[in-house]
């Protein structure tokens, strides 16, 4: 033991270098999932003829918000021609109610399978698991035509339950995993207490899930938000979510391409998410961990 | 006194135990119901219905026309989704791979007590809250061989610099794993770093005590224990992989022709653009086939894990 | 203050019968431990009290009222949990006013109770903390405090104080003997601690495997264990083992120990050893009965001196316990301080069987019932 102690000693110079290249190496590979972005930010503020004549990384001579306007209200998607803008509502519209129902749903399920269990609900727990992973393509026909049915094909009411009903498996994942932690006494106590089901859920369950309720929120947000096949599959010309319409205007060719303007319209469909991720991060990664290793 | 009481008292339990039948005691199933009627008819009855479909000879519309396993033979037949196959065999292989090695790498250098780490972190991560779509838009244009990386090279003086793979058959599948790499290989490295972070303290010093150098340590003592991560973000990855589908949608369309058709692209353009509802169920169906291959070792191992814990 | 009734109680959780048809029965007042190894069912037949858990058969009857399948909130019974279950987010008063106001107890009333029950268990100046700001003792006396506030009719502790560190459990303990001696309650209490079971209960009820394997007064079960469960169990260090051959003398029937060298013992019932003659019994002797030759005993009818080898000595201060070994089993001795020996040495004991008892050596059964 002395022995290794004063050989790494000696070796603090060439210690020192390897810190200083993982360094290097951490700052190089952070540059290069920095780029794109950049370069979008870039490019977004070029005009059509520096992007022509100049390269990726050239700067813009000056800064040129023509591309974001044009993007916002302007540029055709499609059948119109009204910008991002319409559609940047629709994704509002879809996420927000669709973000509290799940959650809601996602709590109470939660709280019922980890505190109230009863003949069948771990295995329908473990029926929802799977549901988590089914490729969605095995229900996009079936749900198109009940969608049909219920009369809310190509609305936004109609995405919002999809997205509801889909959600739910990651949101009850997410309540159950954490109510799991949260010793089962609690509600022991609170029977005996003489509080009924809602009581106990209201008054001593919901008050100390805020973290995950934070972690759900966050989570159901950026894949709503985040969503393309439910979109496309599911919406109307007029009802379509930003991702949608991001991509219609990028693949519409009318006359040239302008690559500011599809920059620009991509930043804008990905400022929502990142603002999230960038205010709240922790719980952003805890999402993902959460959602990816079942606790 | 009190064996008086007990012998006495008739068993009332065995005459039948009353039902305790009021609202409170039903309040659990009652608020999960709906969940589990949606489930079971939203996803495992559609489930369903999809297989039914994959039988039948529908075409715009669906139709009960039963023909077998007909349409699988047709699918297996289809030149195009033969070639998503490959696609997805070339895309998922590669993108797993490298997101892993990507992954388990950075999130060891960034457990060097690097200083400012969250910064970096939160860097490596960002993609993974940015859309598919979003990002096809970017590298489609990153990726452009006119005004691209290539135009920059060549500009910064490698005149002969090609970089044409984005509109060329044989190498657009590599375009897509880029991308894709590029926007989950930091999810990979989060995974990791929380499961580097949960490895006992303990153990790195009875490794060290044993003379152990960093780098016999993290491979024969940490990284081993990092087992139940690794499988967990290979089960992400590959579920990522399979339902690809913006991602194409938005970098390449599936084209130059359909030589970038992942098979979810295959199932959306036969299901809802070319009128071949029944190849769309079929190839859904194989898709699903795919993802439960993946799911259920992992969870059957994991929930033989959670017994035996 | 009520009594409690569990009149044949079986649980049974698929093909697994967890508890086997438990019949206790206690008065008003009276303060019932329940003790045994875990997995014995303890829990289980609290929560069955509470009603946290249905029963497959059985009654249970509190007050003489049959409440086998009443809700937990209509029993009348508050519960101190071992992780004592303090909601989070309320503080010291609120949690201990939350009961009295799930029952509709007014504003004012609820007050007036949290003050009573903060100043019997001095948490006044906790009152407006939460949970997380207190220390283990402050959390065990705010869950106590919980609990009193309500006035149940049966009070039910789950292992209460096996969260605390050793001095602070043995503090409480005393406090919890002051309050039932104060406040006469009926209290259930659950605890694997002998030590504990031995110095609060008024009676205990050893189970093992669903069954309850003795019920009695601390002293009944320290000094006539119906088993050699119940006889390991209780007692520590626990009730030596040791296997004697019942051998024919002019003196009587006598038991045969291998120590240093072949001894006789004298046993005090005779007639219950005769059906064993020839044979191995378990004979069970408490540490404190194995000692260093004392004068004033010399010549007592039940005691013999003779040699044995020393294999390991634990000063415990009070006394030492010097650990030998008779055929297989580890023996100990509780002997004075002064008189020790080294490891390997053969020094005098004084066995005295007065007090002794005897099983079967297959069976585990007590074979001199009185």
């Amino acid at each position: 033991m002395p022995n290794t102690q004063a050989i790494q000693r000696k070796t603090t110079s060439v210690e020192k270098l390897l810190r200083v290249a993982l360094y290097l190496v951490l700052i190089s590979v952070a540059a290069i999932y920095l780029l794109p972005f950049v370069v979008m930010l870039i490019t977004s503020l070029k005009d059509v003829e520096e992007i022509r004549t100049g390269t990726l990384l050239s700067l813009p001579a000056s800064l040129h918000f023509d591309a974001w306007s044009k993007a916002w209200s302007s540029a055709c998607t499609g059948s119109t021609c009204e910008g991002i803008s319409p559609f940047f509502l629709n994704s509002f519209q879809i996420v927000v109610p669709a973000v509290i129902i799940s959650t809601i749903l996602g709590a109470i399920n939660g709280y019922v399978i980890s505190m109230w269990k009863f003949r069948g609900s771990d295995l329908f727990f473990a029926a929802l698991l799977i549901g988590c992973f089914i490729p969605f393509q095995v229900i996009l026909l079936p749900m198109a035509r009940t969608l049909g049915w219920l009369g809310i094909a190509n609305t936004t009411s109609g995405l919002v339950f999809v997205h509801v009903v889909y959600g739910v498996a990651f949101t009850t994942l997410f309540f159950r995993n954490f109510y799991q932690s949260v010793p089962s006494e609690l509600v022991k106590a609170a029977r005996l207490d003489g509080a009924g089901f809602f009581t106990i859920f209201y008054r001593i369950i919901l008050p100390i899930s805020t973290p995950i309720i934070v972690v759900t929120i966050i989570w159901q947000f950026t894949q709503i938000w985040n969503d393309f096949l439910f979109g496309v599959a599911f919406s109307g010309f007029d009802t379509q979510p930003v991702t949608v319409a991001l991509n219609n205007l990028v693949n519409t060719s009318f006359g040239g391409k302008e690559y500011n303007v599809d920059m620009a319209a991509a930043i804008m469909a990905a400022l929502p998410t990142l603002i999230v991720y960038v205010l709240a991060g922790k719980y952003f990664v805890r999402g993902l961990t959460a959602g990816a290793v079942k606790g | 006194m009190k064996t008086n009481a007990i012998n006495s008292a008739p068993n009332k339990a065995q005459a039948g135990r009353p039902a305790r039948l009021s609202l409170a005691d039903w309040m659990p199933k009652i608020v999960m119901a709906p969940t589990v009627i949606v489930t079971l008819v939203c996803m495992y009855g559609y489930m369903i219905w999809t297989a039914v479909l994959s039988m039948t000879n529908s075409r715009m519309l669906p139709s009960y026309d039963f023909v077998g396993l007909s349409q699988y033979e047709r699918l297996f037949n289809n030149d195009r989704w033969i070639v998503a196959l490959t696609n997805l065999g070339i895309f998922g292989g590669l993108f797993i791979l490298i997101c892993l090695l990507l992954g388990v790498i950075l999130a060891i250098f960034l457990d060097q007590k690097i200083r400012s780490e969250g910064a970096i972190r939160t860097i490596y991560l960002y993609p993974m809250a940015i859309s598919f779509i979003v990002t096809g838009t970017a590298w489609k244009w990153l990726l452009n061989p006119t005004n691209g990386f290539e135009k920059l090279m060549v500009d910064m003086g490698f005149t002969d610099f090609t970089f044409d793979w984005l509109v060329n058959p044989d190498k657009v599948v590599y375009c897509l794993v880029i991308a894709a790499v590029w926007q989950a290989s930091g999810f990979v490295m989060a995974l990791f770093l929380a499961g580097l972070r949960g490895v006992d303290g303990d153990l790195i010093k009875a490794a060290q005590l044993d003379g152990a150098n960093t780098f016999t340590t993290y491979r024969r003592i940490i990284l081993p224990s990092l087992k139940p991560v690794f499988f967990s973000a290979m089960v992400i990855l590959s579920h990522i992989a399979i339902k690809s589908f913006d991602l194409v949608a938005a970098l390449t369309n599936g084209g130059p022709g359909y030589s970038s058709d992942l098979p979810a692209n295959f199932m959306y353009a036969h299901t809802f653009t070319r009128s071949q509802i029944g190849l769309g169920s079929a190839s859904a169906m194989v898709m699903l086939g795919c993802v439960l291959a993946i799911l259920v070792p992992y969870l059957y191992s994991e929930l033989r894990g959670e017994r035996n814990a | 203050m009520a009594n409690l009734i569990i009149d044949n109680v079986v649980k049974r959780y698929g093909q697994t019968e967890v508890l086997k048809g438990i019949n206790i029965s206690i008065e008003a007042g009276e303060f019932l431990i329940l003790v045994g190894p875990s997995g014995c069912g303890k829990s289980t037949l609290m929560n069955a009290i509470a009603g946290l858990e249905d029963v497959t058969e059985g009654r249970i009857l509190i007050d003489n009222n049959d409440v086998t399948y009443a809700n937990p909130k209509d029993r009348d019974i508050a519960m101190v949990f071992q992780s004592y279950a303090l909601y989070p987010n309320m503080t010291v008063g609120q949690n201990i006013s939350f009961g009295l106001e799930m029952r509709k107890v007014p504003k004012e009333d609820r007050d007036i109770e949290v003050a009573r029950v903060a100043e019997m268990l001095q948490i006044t100046h906790l009152l407006h903390r939460k949970p997380a700001q207190l220390s283990g003792g402050q959390r065990q006396r705010v869950a106590m405090g919980r609990a009193l506030a309500r006035r149940p009719q049966l009070y039910l502790f789950d292992e209460p104080l096996s969260n605390l560190d050793a001095k602070l459990r043995v503090e409480m303990r005393t406090e919890i003997k002051k309050l039932h001696q104060k406040l006469g309650t009926t209290i259930v209490y659950v605890t694997h601690d002998q030590i504990e079971a031995m110095t609060l209960a008024d009676r205990i009820a050893v189970m093992k495997d669903g069954e309850v394997q003795q019920l009695g007064t601390p002293q009944e079960i320290y000094d006539n264990p119906t088993n050699l469960f119940v006889a390991g169990f209780m007692g520590s260090p626990a009730m030596n083992f040791i296997p004697t051959k019942v051998v024919e003398t002019e003196k009587g029937l006598m038991l045969e120990i291998n120590a240093a060298q072949k001894t006789l013992l004298p046993f005090p019932r005779q007639e219950c050893l005769k059906s064993y003659v020839g044979q191995t019994i378990m004979l069970g002797l408490r540490p404190e009965m194995i000692t260093e030759p004392q004068a004033h005993k010399e010549g007592d009818a039940f005691v013999v001196t003779t040699e044995i080898e020393v294999e390991v000595t634990e000063p415990m201060g009070a006394d030492t316990m010097i650990i030998t070994r008779i055929e297989d089993n580890e023996i100990n001795c509780r002997s004075h301080p002064a008189y020790t020996a080294k490891p390997g040495e053969n020094i005098n004991m004084m066995f005295d069987t007065s007090k002794a008892v005897a099983f079967d050596q297959k069976t585990g059964v007590r074979i001199d019932a009185q």
